[in-house]
């Protein structure tokens, strides 16, 4: 096992030093914290990550989750780990403080799930989801079903979860054919099936809390009579016990990695005997569930970073110790091997993932901070960070997935065979990383989501807010001589996106919907790339100054170290804006045009 | 029953120590400060005992007002008070001198029981809790694993590991407990504790606020003298023994233990 999972330098450069964190301790919200406070957090997170996450990291992959009999055995430490963080706080850290949460700010929260994740995703899996069913309860649920549910699930008592996918809905949730049928009684009974519930069912837990979507019988058809629902395993009964919900899940899905942590198939009403409690009105469910779905595509971004990074120093530290070949200038056979980090290509390898992943965490981190500001500003700042988070979530959700695959890639490459050998950690994070380009939309639905949505709505708005904030950095960052060359090529890049997006546009006039969102994805591959960019040059700003004035040798070397990460970008990554902004900008409807039958053959 | 727990900060153990250019002190540029973790086992027992018979828990600290962050830790993870002292005149001061001013911090307070841990990981010594019972003249009870209070709160039972056996120890209150790795699991500081722990008391005092006179402490006081620090000597690489067959490889091992290594 590697040493280190994750850089908290790195975190507190991009808390404190980038985005200025501590800043938002002068407003009421976060009033009572203050910037030792929030070390502290970052701190007590950290040790829990490296004293009940890391520790099992390994283990929860190779014993993964069994059905026995009517329950889903897990890892012993899963019940351990939800008890922890519950009691902890952590399964309620940005909850108000009158609801007994710990009001942080977003941005030290999601650097927490950072930490969390890149010790052990799986494991950090359970609680994050907890937080987010219960926050849907908090925030459209009955104060009954607040008292009944929140405080279990916040203790870590209770798992919670979202069921939205069923065998014949998955990206289309309009399809789904889940019922709910009124009784007198004020609950609904329930009848259907669910596939791929993360967490659905487990014995760490008393009991499990499904978030659940659901038809009321009668209701319009698409996504307008969609219901969400509170649908327990076990329900309260009246003398306060819990009692069988007729919930039986039937099976559990042998996966490709994220292995810690279950994902199961559920049936409910075989016996006709389970109840749902609405949530909030009725066909109001996917709006209630897309307020948590565009918070957990953030956290997929996070979690896609934060394995990535554990990656990364997997890597770094077998690059280090790993002997093999002579420099290539150097003639003498007899001279002994070097360590493979003094390889240009394997330095190469090793840059491209730190461009990733520092890269990522800075677009999500930026995120956080529109949360944030969205939550102190006034009326009108408030509208225009809801706007840019609006825009910038499929972004987040989708550069972090797709590209840590590539990043967790390299860094198995630099290992060679012992790479893909599980003597070595890399291929369980290569495997760990595949889900977050499928779960919470795919990267095909965000694509969607970015151009048909985001950058359409509010007569572009959005997109135009995006530039400006862009354009801001660019401003802050000319006067910087070590950054002109990146200043100029990220304006040339913008101007790119804003001239593909004005293309694109055009053919959505001319109503030819399916060529306009046919290329969505290479799209929002665009615009991630720039995006990041975006970030690189924000932090750059800010890394120039920390070479100037660094305390040491260590923090120094900290600074170049990230400087040639950005560096790298802008000269690796940056330049494939041209090849896609050419596919972007040719209308020839190929893969419209191309028929099922030629695939034959 | 109240308790009093003594902590010092110490360079995180993953800190790569460097030894500084008057080869006397370690160079103390972008060293990691934690709580010395002997002391977090004594936190912890201090929490629990507090948890079932009541009373107070004290946390005193002392050094540069970095060590503040340390208190502050244990504040969170459930300490009610805190004192740091802190005075320019200490730099330099040896651990005796520590003792004793750690000694006229606790000497008027109410307590029961007093945990330091059994020595501080940076310089190993464990003389701070040995010479501040001296100085309170009350029993010391080292190295222990296992504590218990008498129901009346008037004595402890507590267990020292001794090469293989167990000594089982009775002590009266009050009395000083050096806290073993093994004594118990430290807790994980929560959320709610970090933001308790902002609003518990901390209180910074000066030697001259302790009534002690500055003379007798910094580098010019001292009783130990450190001559030099020098590295470890580095580890020698392993022998791989030779042999084709595994008897041949034992014959080889058995003929080493006995000419090289001289102990067969």
């Amino acid at each position: 096992m590697a040493e280190k999972f994750m850089s908290m330098r790195n975190l507190k450069f991009l808390l404190y030093e980038v985005f200025d964190a501590a800043s938002l301790t002068r407003y009421d919200d976060y009033g009572a914290y203050d910037r030792k406070m929030l070390d502290m957090v970052l701190q007590a997170a950290w040790e829990l990550a490296q004293g009940i996450l890391w520790p099992h990291f390994q283990e929860m992959d190779r014993d993964p989750p069994e059905l026995a009999g009517d329950v889903v055995k897990v890892h012993s430490s899963v019940r351990d780990v939800l008890r922890t963080f519950g009691e902890g706080g952590w399964i309620a850290m940005t909850v108000p403080e009158e609801l007994d949460g710990q009001q942080l700010p977003q941005i030290i929260a999601d650097a927490c799930h950072f930490i969390f994740c890149s010790a052990n995703y799986s494991a950090a899996v359970y609680p994050g989801l907890c937080d987010g069913a219960a926050r849907l309860i908090e925030n459209f649920g009955s104060q009954a079903l607040y008292d009944a549910f929140v405080p279990h699930m916040r203790g870590g008592r209770w798992q919670g979860t979202m069921a939205l996918t069923e065998p014949e809905a998955g990206s289309s949730l309009a399809d789904i054919v889940t019922t709910a049928e009124p009784t007198d009684e004020g609950y609904y009974r329930i009848q259907g099936q669910k596939i791929f519930i993360s967490g659905g069912d487990h014995d760490g837990v008393e009991n499990i809390v499904h978030l659940m979507l659901a038809k009321i019988k009668g209701a319009p058809a698409g996504v307008k009579g969609i219901s969400l629902f509170v649908v327990p395993k076990k329900r309260i009964s009246e003398t306060g016990d819990l009692v069988s919900n007729d919930v039986v899940t039937s099976g559990i899905f042998h996966k490709l990695g994220y292995r810690g942590c279950p994902i199961a198939q559920l049936s409910m009403g075989d016996k006709e005997d389970c109840r749902g409690y609405l949530v909030g009105e009725p066909h109001n469910g996917l709006r209630y569930m897309f307020q948590m779905m565009n918070e957990s595509r953030i956290g997929v971004g996070i979690g896609a970073a934060a394995i990535a990074t554990a990656a990364y120093y997997a890597a770094l530290e077998y690059a280090t110790i790993r002997k093999q070949g002579r420099m290539i200038h150097e003639k003498d056979p007899s001279l002994p091997p070097v360590p493979i980090i003094q390889h240009p290509d394997v330095k190469r390898m090793l840059l491209f993932q730190r461009a990733v992943v520092e890269g990522s965490l800075s677009l999500l981190l930026q995120c956080s901070q529109y949360v944030d500001l969205k939550r102190v500003g006034s009326d009108e700042e408030t509208e225009a960070y809801a706007l840019l988070l609006d825009l910038l979530t499929p972004v987040a959700k989708s550069y972090p997935s797709e590209n840590g695959i590539l990043s967790i890639s390299q860094g198995l490459q630099c290992l060679g065979g012992s790479g893909y050998c599980d003597d070595y950690p890399l291929e369980q994070y290569y495997r760990d990383a595949r889900i977050h380009p499928i779960h919470e939309g795919t990267t095909g639905i965000q694509g969607q989501d970015l151009l048909g949505r985001k950058v359409m709505m509010k007569g572009g708005k959005a997109f135009k807010l995006y530039g400006e904030e862009v354009r801001k950095t660019i401003s802050k960052a000319v006067g910087e001589e070590r950054l002109q060359i990146q200043t100029r090529a990220l304006e040339e890049a913008l101007v790119l996106v804003e001239e593909v997006t004005a293309h694109l546009k055009g053919v959505a006039a001319k109503g030819d919907a399916d060529k306009f969102l046919a290329d969505a994805t290479l799209y929002l591959e665009l615009f991630g790339i720039v995006a990041i960019a975006w970030q690189w040059l924000k932090q750059g700003i800010v890394m120039v100054k920390g070479i100037d004035g660094a305390a040491s040798e260590k923090e120094k070397n900290f600074y170049q170290g990230k400087l040639y990460a950005l560096r790298f970008f802008f000269a690796y990554e940056l330049p494939k804006t041209a090849g896609l902004a050419r596919r972007l900008m040719n209308g020839d409807g190929l893969t419209v045009e191309m028929q099922e039958a030629f695939f034959k053959d | 029953m109240n308790i009093i727990v003594c902590l010092k900060q110490v360079p995180d153990t993953e800190t790569q120590i460097k030894i500084g250019s008057d080869r006397q002190s370690i160079v103390t540029d972008d060293i990691k400060w934690v709580m010395n973790p002997y002391d977090e086992y004594g936190v912890e027992e201090a929490l629990r005992l507090k948890e079932k018979h009541g009373g107070e828990v004290t946390v005193v600290g002392l050094g540069p007002k970095r060590v503040t962050e340390s208190i502050r830790t244990a504040l969170a993870m459930g300490a009610d008070k805190g004192i740091l002292i802190s005075d320019g005149a200490l730099d330099g001061s040896d651990s005796l001198a520590h003792a004793k001013a750690i000694a006229a911090a606790i000497k008027d307070l109410q307590y029961d029981l007093i945990f330091t841990g059994q020595r501080g990981v940076d310089d190993d010594l464990g003389i701070v809790g040995a010479t501040l019972a001296e100085a309170l003249n009350i029993p010391q009870l080292s190295l222990i694993v296992k504590v218990e209070v008498a129901e009346d709160g008037k004595s402890v039972k507590v267990q020292r590991p001794i090469e293989g056996e167990t000594l089982v120890i009775t002590s009266t209150l009050p009395a000083l407990i050096t806290a073993q790795k093994g004594l118990n699991e430290p807790r994980y500081a929560s959320l709610p504790g970090i933001m308790k722990a902002k609003k518990k008391p901390l209180a910074e005092k000066s030697l001259a606020d302790l009534g002690l006179n500055s003379a007798d402490f910094g580098a010019g006081a001292r009783k130990m003298k450190i001559l030099e620090l020098t590295p470890p000597p580095a580890r020698e690489a392993g022998k791989i023994v030779p042999g084709e067959t595994p008897q041949e490889k034992a014959a080889q091992l058995a003929k080493l233990l006995h000419d090289e290594a001289k102990v067969l």
